[in-house]
């Protein structure tokens, strides 16, 4: 009889902590089902339809707006300059910080100890990138790289640099040695050894990190407004310009504020799994 | 023997120089702009610590401190609290458990500019979805104290899966056979809370509060969408005012000092927490 009474609250409180999840899932959710409402909808009745607005009951979506604002060469150059940066800088960042993460990782060091030498890299998080910005445009200005590509890639991996070096450094301590001493009395290279058996082993930790490096730089505006105004226009750049001018039209900014978001929310989303050793600085496993 | 030290900093030396080069360097030379006034097409004219002793003295600077700090103490505890709670909820046995997690989560990368952007539609006064959804009439974008709460809510509701998934991880850590010692002992939730879950998170919390501070003292996309810093100054956070003072009124030397006390400020802060950090990476 008591024993009976106790599952019955027991599953009347789970139902309760089920709702409770749903309720916080929705609400969390909610400003994205906003965005796509509004991104279906035809421009008269952004404001006639009120409440939830939702599709199919209170209006007939329509994919015009996706139409006219994928069709639009600026919105292209855009999406495609968003690309090349930020793969080239998880290529730039690899290359420049998984060796660095090597060495902390296997090698000893003196003055500065290993220790040091990962908190200095990790220090360069704290700075302000604004507390950087004036110098670093009138350098990118002194380089020639001001509205290009190459300069906005130059300054992402530096910011990513830190966060690379860190993360993989904690993944490659994480790895068994006694591989790579085998491999060692084999006669293989520190090199080999880096290319053939660390970095396969420590996919997971680098898929994780590069994913971080492409949302990251994929997001990033302060320096993107400042240097790449025209020809190296990226999505978060181009999306401002088109909001100082248009602000109120609130199916042009859903569309492209989809446009901007989907890819890192999605990358971010896959990388679920591996995601918080990168978010912690390698600091927690996840 | 001699091979090897070479080996290694062949590895450690391009990310070093890299940090140096882009890094250092430039945090060096605005540290030199800072002692300076900086005039287009002049020389410039070393001034020592007039622009620092100006930053006291200067109403809007003061402004933008108080805002910053506002905005950094409400949305971290906020974020840290809802974190820990919303870790708490998901670390039980739920129905699609899975999918909610994923829904929960997806603001983390959403690109801040666009947030920015998306809320301004989602505050909207006459239309706007949570005025139109729960009848109200709030001036959330155009009254300043207003202002500054959506800012707030809007990195609250970027930032607090970032220590949710957080959380989660360091909770889903914890070995279970605690929690069935505790079941011997109490029943009481709050009690099992108390003694095991919150002690054994303790590190977890002050890491995610060291990560959180050092990235809220950065905010500058948010309030420049969502609000340009408005109405009047009223979101107008440090980093907004030194990129304006900076890349609108081309001052130079004075933005290059707003930035070394916001950058000083920080540093403050992260070396109290110092020590424990330190012992994360022994």
């Amino acid at each position: 009889m008591g024993a009976a009474r106790r599952r019955k609250r027991r599953h009347v409180a789970r139902a309760g902590w089920s709702l409770l999840a749903i309720a916080v899932a929705a609400v969390v959710f909610l400003p994205f089902y906003w965005a796509i409402s509004l991104s279906v909808r035809d421009p008269r009745e952004t404001f006639t339809v009120t409440g939830l607005g939702v599709p199919f009951v209170q209006y007939k979506p329509t994919l015009a707006n996706w139409r006219t604002e994928l069709a639009t060469g600026e919105t292209q150059k855009a999406l495609a300059n968003s690309l090349v940066v930020a793969v080239a800088t998880a290529v730039v960042v690899l290359v420049v910080g998984t060796p660095a993460a090597y060495a902390i990782a296997r090698f000893k060091f003196r003055r500065p100890s290993n220790q040091d030498i990962t908190l200095w890299f990790l220090s360069q998080r704290v700075l302000p990138p604004v507390a950087t910005a004036i110098p670093l445009f009138l350098m990118i200005r002194w380089l020639g790289l001001l509205d290009t590509r190459t300069g906005l890639v130059l300054l992402n991996v530096t910011f990513c640099l830190p966060l690379v070096v860190v993360v993989m450094r904690q993944a490659f301590l994480d790895l068994p040695v006694e591989l790579e001493e085998a491999a060692m009395v084999d006669g293989a290279s520190h090199g080999t050894i880096f290319l053939r058996i660390c970095l396969p082993l420590a996919a997971p930790s680098l898929v994780a990190a590069v994913l971080i490096v492409i949302a990251f730089t994929w997001n990033e505006f302060l320096f993107a407004l400042m240097i790449g105004s025209l020809n190296a226009k990226v999505i978060p750049v181009h999306m401002a310009g088109g909001a100082d001018t248009r602000g109120v039209q609130f199916w042009f900014v859903a569309v492209r504020t989809l446009i901007a978001m989907t890819p890192p929310v999605v990358l971010a989303l896959l990388a679920q799994r591996y995601i918080v050793r990168g978010l912690t600085f390698g600091a927690l496993k996840g | 023997m001699r091979h090897e030290r070479r080996t290694k900093l062949v590895f450690l030396l391009p990310a070093v120089v890299w940090v140096l080069c882009f890094t250092i360097f430039p945090l060096l030379y605005g540290l030199r702009l800072s002692l300076y006034n900086v005039k287009m097409g002049a020389a410039d004219e070393f001034v020592g610590l007039a622009n620092f002793r100006h930053f006291f003295a200067d109403e809007r600077a003061l402004n933008s401190l108080a805002v910053t700090l506002i905005f950094v103490v409400c949305g971290v505890t906020v974020q840290l609290v809802l974190g820990i709670a919303l870790a708490l909820l998901f670390n039980r046995a739920l129905p699609m458990r899975g999918l909610l997690r994923t829904l929960v989560t997806a603001p983390l990368f959403a690109t801040p500019i666009a947030v920015g952007f998306l809320f301004v539609t989602i505050f909207y006064e006459e239309g706007g979805l949570i005025n139109g959804l729960l009848g109200l009439k709030v001036p959330w974008l155009s009254h300043p104290h207003w202002a500054l709460a959506s800012v707030i809510l809007v990195d609250i509701w970027q930032w607090t899966p970032f220590c949710f998934l957080i959380f989660l991880a360091a909770l889903q850590g914890i070995p279970a056979d605690y929690y069935e010692a505790a079941a011997l002992e109490t029943r009481r939730g709050w009690t099992v809370f108390r003694h095991i879950t919150f002690p054994v998170l303790k590190p977890t919390i002050v890491l995610v509060l060291l990560l959180r501070i050092t990235e809220a003292f950065k905010v500058f996309d948010i309030p420049f969408t969502l609000t340009t810093g408005g109405p009047g100054t009223a979101t107008q956070v440090l980093s907004m005012y030194a990129y304006r003072v900076g890349m609108r009124f081309f001052n130079f030397g004075y933005s290059s000092s707003i930035s070394i006390i916001l950058f000083l400020l920080v540093t403050g802060i992260i070396l109290v927490l110092f020590k424990r950090i330190r012992q994360a990476y022994q």
